[in-house]
């Protein structure tokens, strides 16, 4: 069966999974702070997480194409719906940009006038570190990538109906492609700075980009083997062999390893070189968060690392789903452990919590206030596990819903036989 | 110890994968099979095990593991303290570069090592080659006929040839 039916039972179910994310973020909402830091954090890091998974989908799609991969092409559409996502993602940015301009969170330092004031560090940071570039760069970089999904999904639906001979489809999907390559990868560096690294905003880090990126990789494959495996137990994609699970297996533990090889160098370069300002990123976190901080290496390193290391547990269905299970909310965890802290730093500062001495100690006092247990910050509550479930089945309502409208198997792409054939162990 | 050996010569990797098959369901016992480069499904044609070289890859890395962290561990906590840009003694993340490249160098080492002690290769050996052009462009599949009969020998022979060897000889190794 090429033909995907996103039958009705399924789309009870996932709005039901919705409602169940909306009613923990209502919940979220009223037992909150005055700031509702919590909420907003929350809505920060699901809009985040399911973002860079549709960009790293279409990354995987561009740096596969331009590099003539065959073997991938009875799983693009996954992708390439995947990728789609990225429009919705403008829109769940576009309220964090709203947030920002009627001061409805206070999610960022640097957004707060009253703080920038007596901050020199933020000043000197206000030339990039400000509205109208975290507007400019969210809509302007999203929207590209946005368009560049929606383009080239539109031609690879062109080329299911009227395909030819002369591959003229796939010669227009590879000039996109290799166009997106260098964008994505420039851009992408800029969005996480302003989403993700600015919330801790007296902090900075050269691989923090790099670090985020490669999480967001391992969350994007997750996801993919989960949903092949789901669509496989559902009777499509036939065609999809446990070669295909075994190379996408492959993916998820080489960048296991990627993201480990990247968080360990900006751990330890941090660590050596001992400066004040860049070891209080890791000091606040391992005082704090010391098992939201071990357990991301557990999830994330030791649990990908060990279990995906043989060739056969690549290859077994129950033994990719638990991993990709683990991975897809190891690298959740990562973004909370990114997130959090300086959330709650803000926070406490902007209620006048810790704020004595104002400035610069003050956002580092700050720090000793988050000493106890905080719901929702110091470890992800049933409420986040809601909102998170929540995220997760709109992106796979948003998901599925475009699936159904296209063929589950391209049928003209010219590397659709190369990919039937795929054959990586044992021969 | 002298072996005859009786081999064809092939020139194309599909022809010889289907030979390899038609001799395993006729039960002829195949000595060896001599390519110049890889060929896919080779193994799984032949019906070899899987190789457990990579296992003891795995063994030496964890040994490599343990001696680089417990030799660094016991220098600057016993043998010879020392402080470096106020760290402590035992300062884990240092260790862990040097911990990644001496597991790499014992894993790969110790797989080599392995691998040629396996296919008896040493320096100083000089491996018997069944006919040069295996090296090159022909693909080789090898009968062990020491202690064959004469009509096994024919059999093997007809067997080569009808099974698309364009060459068929004897050679004592």
């Amino acid at each position: 069966m090429n033909q995907f039916a996103f039958e009705s039972k399924q789309k009870i179910f996932l709005l039901g999974a919705m409602g169940l994310g909306v009613v923990c973020m209502v919940l979220t909402f009223l037992v909150d702070d005055p700031l509702h830091t919590r909420f907003w954090s929350n809505f920060l890091h699901n809009s985040v997480f399911f973002t860079g998974i549709a960009f790293v989908s279409l990354f995987v799609l561009a740096a596969f194409t331009t590099a003539y991969s065959g073997w991938h092409t009875l799983v693009k559409r996954i992708w390439e719906t995947y990728s789609l996502f990225l429009i919705p993602g403008l829109i769940l940015m576009g309220v964090i940009i709203l947030g920002i301009w009627g001061h409805f969170h206070h999610l960022y330092h640097w957004a707060d006038p009253a703080a920038v004031a007596e901050d020199e560090i933020l000043q000197g940071k206000s030339a990039f570190l400000n509205k109208n570039w975290y507007t400019i760069g969210t809509v302007v970089i999203l929207g590209i990538w946005a368009y560049f999904a929606w383009r080239m999904h539109r031609i690879s639906v062109q080329e299911d109906l009227q395909g030819t001979s002369d591959f003229s489809h796939h010669r227009r999907y590879r000039y996109w492609s290799a166009a997106f390559l260098p964008v994505g990868a420039f851009t992408s560096a800029a969005l996480i700075w302003q989403w993700v690294m600015s919330i801790d905003a007296h902090w900075y880090s050269t691989l923090f980009a790099w670090y985020a990126t490669a999480s967001w990789f391992v969350a994007a494959m997750a996801l993919t083997i989960l949903t092949v495996i789901f669509l496989k137990a559902l009777g499509y994609m036939e065609e999809v062999s446990t070669n295909h699970l075994h190379d996408l297996g492959k993916y998820a533990f080489a960048f296991s390893i990627f993201w480990t090889y990247l968080w360990f160098s900006q751990y330890m370069l941090i660590w050596y070189g001992n400066v004040g300002e860049e070891t209080i990123y890791f000091r606040e976190r391992l005082d704090h968060y010391p098992t939201m901080f071990y357990g991301n290496l557990i999830l994330n390193f030791v649990a990908p690392f060990f279990i995906l290391m043989r060739n056969d547990t690549k290859r077994k269905f129950g033994t990719m789903v638990l991993t990709s299970i683990i991975l897809l909310l190891g690298h959740w965890w990562d973004f909370f452990l990114m997130i959090k802290p300086g959330v709650y730093h803000t926070a406490q500062e902007v209620l006048g919590h810790g704020a004595h001495g104002g400035g610069e100690t003050g956002h580092d006092a700050a720090g000793h206030a988050a000493s106890t247990f905080h719901a929702g910050f110091t470890m992800p509550g049933l409420l986040e596990l809601g909102t998170f479930i929540g995220f997760l089945a709109l992106f796979l309502y948003f998901v599925f819903n475009r699936l159904e409208k296209v063929s589950l198997i391209p049928p003209n792409d010219p590397y659709l036989a190369e990919s039937k054939h795929h054959t990586v162990w044992p021969y | 110890m002298q072996k005859e050996v009786l081999y064809g010569l092939y020139d194309d990797e599909e022809v010889l994968l289907k030979a390899i098959s038609r001799a395993r369901e006729s039960h002829m016992n195949i000595m060896d099979v001599f390519t110049p480069f890889p060929v896919h499904g080779l193994e799984h044609a032949m019906g070899l095990s899987e190789s457990r070289l990579h296992i003891s890859g795995f063994v030496y890395g964890a040994i490599g593991a343990l001696t680089a962290f417990l030799f660094m561990t016991w220098v600057f906590t016993r043998d010879w303290p020392i402080i470096f840009g106020g760290k402590p003694y035992w300062s884990v993340p240092a260790f862990i570069p040097i911990t990644f490249e001496v597991t790499v160098l014992f894993a790969a080492v110790g797989m080599v090592v392995t691998f040629y002690t396996i296919c008896g290769m040493w320096p100083g050996v000089k491996p018997a080659v069944l006919d040069e052009r295996i090296t090159d462009d022909k693909f080789c599949l090898a009968f062990d006929a020491t202690h064959s009969t004469e009509e096994e020998r024919s059999a093997m022979e007809g067997f080569l040839s009808s099974s698309g060897a364009s060459e068929v000889h004897t050679k004592n190794v």
